[in-house]
């Protein structure tokens, strides 16, 4: 048991990792809100399912169209929106959740939800690993995760746009006048955080259905890691999604399922009182970016 | 004179035209249905499918006699989202109230997806005096409530069944697979709602204790759980041979994929909502042979040959909407409700709510999951023959895709068969 609760439990850090790092790369890294980030998740779902399902498409077209369109939709939420409450934060929020919200409930007003609305795997089979069953799509999702988070720090710290992106999150103004165009940054550090909600979507998905409350559980859960692991860390999501994987798979093992949801919430409330800007983060005045 | 005789004549002519006129008005003005449900769910969605192929028969038919005239049923509609997670129960209420006092309606039909909706709703519909004939809520809450206070929540009626008729069901069909197997070791999981906690409680203490049966663990599991992997170790570790689940919320399908990808050596056999429909073979790529599932109303999600009016209105709503129904819970009531309330109109000769209270308390007509009577705490008598009581129904999936009914009886079109990969214990 302990064995396969040790599995499952890296297995969870890595769902919730991949959960969070779009939505780290847009607010941590470059301080731009995007609380429509569960619903651009969900919205690549139905996507997928639209064009592999009614439209009988082949697989990697169907995701690979619908990660470019959730990447796009990404920049176009920041040009016509984001960009005329840019700076003020309150808005910012309210302006991507609400665009969050429109759009999960447009595909609640069209019925779509029930156990059809899936995904499939890319491969389906399980492998028995210390003598626990793991399903292969599970185990994809741990190497996936791990080469994101680690392509993602390579490019926040080794390239130009990278730089950049980490230019803005420190100091808008300074950037500026290293001729770093802020609008720009940031739509491309929108589009692609949704990317990247896409690419999560597509992997983890399949391990159940689409579902539009699944919307509002993302941004929940991508930003309890975001917060405790420190806005704009990479290191810091790796750590938090591990904090919360484990307690979350090791509270449903021996203490109980029913205390397995409210782990998250009680792990933000527990970082904000002992380090309110994170495990790893270097902001001070936290509560400005909220 | 002449001119007075003409100026009342003029007067009385146009009174009588303008009598005739409000009457005709009058006769086709609708009687409104209230559909305050959960419509962004499988159950609440095609309740209100269910509703709406019944109300368009009755309104093909005439419409509903009330006194000298015919009007037709109108259905209005409003999503409660009760069953969305995180949604509090006051802002749910708020949708109920929102459709009475806005629509007007005669009565309500389906109702809160959640009990804990319905309970607190019972005052608002006492309040405002409008009969509800509830099709989705299970909780034996409100017929307590009921009958301790009958004047007040005389108006409160519920046609589907509730957790104390699922343990009946669910007990049986542990039984028969006592029977069958010899299997005697079980895992119970269910989801952390009030109709699903007391149905677990009470298979528990009413039948595993009774009949001796090793419970190897008991887990409530919050609505929108969606990994399982913990209690399915659990289950291979300790041997359970039966995991019983009861859920509603569409993520417990995710257990039946964990179930298949961690392949546990364990029959499943419950209730788990994506199970029940005949789209699930495709849903779940034909992997769930050999798994049963309770169907908690005959003709919602499967029709039984040995019972035609099941069938007919299984085949009616395919024909009408052009897929069979999926949700094994909520349309074969709901569809029920209507001609119920229909027939309480028109022996009350009136929409006054206490009369057509009165005659719905009377109710005992032959429908489409059988006999439908109520007891005093106004709840449809569910029994295991559709000749005398309204009927459940569990089935298994065979192996080639087909459901296959192994409970009751009197509607059973086979037995139980042993799922590939485990071994009898007899």
């Amino acid at each position: 048991m302990l064995i396969g609760t040790i599995i499952y439990a890296v297995i969870n850090s890595f769902i919730l990792i991949l959960l969070a790092i779009g939505f780290n790369l847009a607010f941590g890294i470059s301080g731009v809100a995007n609380f429509a980030y569960g619903a651009l998740y969900v919205l690549s779902a139905y996507v997928s399912w639209i064009l592999l399902t009614l439209l009988k498409m082949p697989y990697f077209l169907s995701v690979t169209i619908s990660i470019l369109l959730t990447t796009l939709l990404g920049g176009l939420i920041y040009r016509l929106v984001l960009l005329r409450v840019r700076g003020q934060a309150l808005s910012e929020v309210i302006a991507t959740f609400g665009i969050g919200l429109s759009i999960l409930e447009l595909f609640s007003y069209f019925g779509m939800v029930g156990f059809e609305y899936t995904l499939p795997v890319f491969i389906d089979r399980s492998f028995i690993i210390a003598g626990t069953y793991v399903d292969a799509q599970r185990l994809l999702i741990a190497g996936i995760g791990l080469v994101l988070v680690l392509g993602l720090w390579l490019f926040t710290h080794h390239t130009s746009i990278g730089l950049a992106f980490r230019g803005i999150a420190q100091d808008e103004r300074t950037a500026l006048t290293f001729g770093i165009d802020s609008d720009r940054i940031a739509t491309l550090s929108i589009s692609l955080g949704a990317g990247l909600a896409a690419i999560a979507a597509t992997l983890i998905i399949p391990l159940g259905s689409i579902a539009p409350a699944e919307g509002y559980d993302v941004l929940i859960k991508a930003l309890a890691v975001c917060i405790i692991g420190g806005l704009g860390s990479s290191g810091g999501v790796i750590v938090a999604g591990f904090v919360i994987g484990f307690a979350e798979r090791f509270t449903d093992t021996y203490i109980g399922s029913h205390w397995t949801m409210i782990i998250s919430l009680v792990a933000i409330l527990l970082v904000l009182v002992i380090k309110p800007s994170g495990l790893f983060g270097k902001q001070k005045e936290l509560e400005e970016r909220i | 004179m002449n001119m007075h005789a003409r100026v009342l004549g003029i007067f009385f002519s146009a009174v009588l035209v303008f009598s005739v006129l409000s009457s005709v008005g009058h006769a086709q003005e609708p009687i409104v249905i209230g559909i305050p449900t959960s419509l962004g769910f499988l159950e609440g969605r095609e309740s209100l499918s269910a509703v709406e192929l019944a109300v368009d028969e009755i309104n093909a038919a005439g419409g509903v006699r009330v006194g000298a005239s015919k009007r037709p049923f109108k259905v209005e509609s409003i999503d409660l989202r009760d069953a969305a997670p995180g949604v509090p129960v006051p802002e749910a209420l708020l949708g109920l109230e929102k459709i009475i006092l806005e629509k007007k309606p005669t009565a309500l039909v389906v109702g809160p997806f959640r009990s804990e909706a319905l309970m607190a709703g019972m005052d608002i519909i006492a309040k405002y005096k409008v009969p509800l004939l509830g099709t989705i809520a299970m909780s034996p809450g409100s017929e307590k409530k009921i009958k301790e206070d009958p004047a007040k929540y005389k108006y409160v009626f519920r046609t589907c069944l509730n957790a104390v008729h699922i343990v009946k069901f669910l007990a049986g069909t542990m039984a028969q697979i006592n029977k069958e197997f010899g299997f005697n070791k079980v895992y119970i999981m269910h989801q952390d709602v009030a109709w699903a906690r007391a149905t677990a409680e009470f298979v528990k203490t009413l039948y595993f204790d009774k009949a001796g049966w090793t419970i190897v663990g008991l887990e409530s599991y919050p609505t929108g759980t969606s990994d399982f992997s913990s209690a399915l170790m659990k289950i291979r570790s300790q041997g359970a041979q039966v995991i019983m689940p009861v859920f509603d919320m569409p993520q417990s399908g995710t257990l039946v994929k964990q179930w298949n990808a961690m392949k546990v050596p364990a029959i499943l056999s419950g209730f788990i909502s994506p199970l029940a429909g005949a789209a699930a073979w495709k849903t779940f790529d034909g992997k769930i042979g050999g798994s049963t599932n309770m169907i908690f109303e005959l003709g919602s999600g499967i029709g039984s040959g040995k019972y035609p009016a099941s069938m007919t209105f299984y085949d009616n709503y395919r024909k009408k909407y052009g897929n069979e129904i999926q949700a094994g819970h909520g349309p074969a009531p709901s569809y029920e409700s209507v001609y119920i309330l229909k027939e309480a109109i028109e022996r009350a000769g009136s929409l006054d709510p206490d009369a057509i209270v009165a005659e719905m308390e009377k109710t005992d007509r032959i429908g489409v999951m059988g006999r439908v009577k109520f007891d005093a705490g106004h709840q449809a008598i569910f029994g295991f023959d559709p000749r005398e009581t309204a009927v459940s129904t569990v089935f298994q999936w065979s192996d080639s895709g087909r459901r296959v009914i192994v409970f009751p009886d009197t509607i059973a079109e086979g037995k139980f068969q042993l799922p590939a990969g485990l071994k009898s214990l007899k």
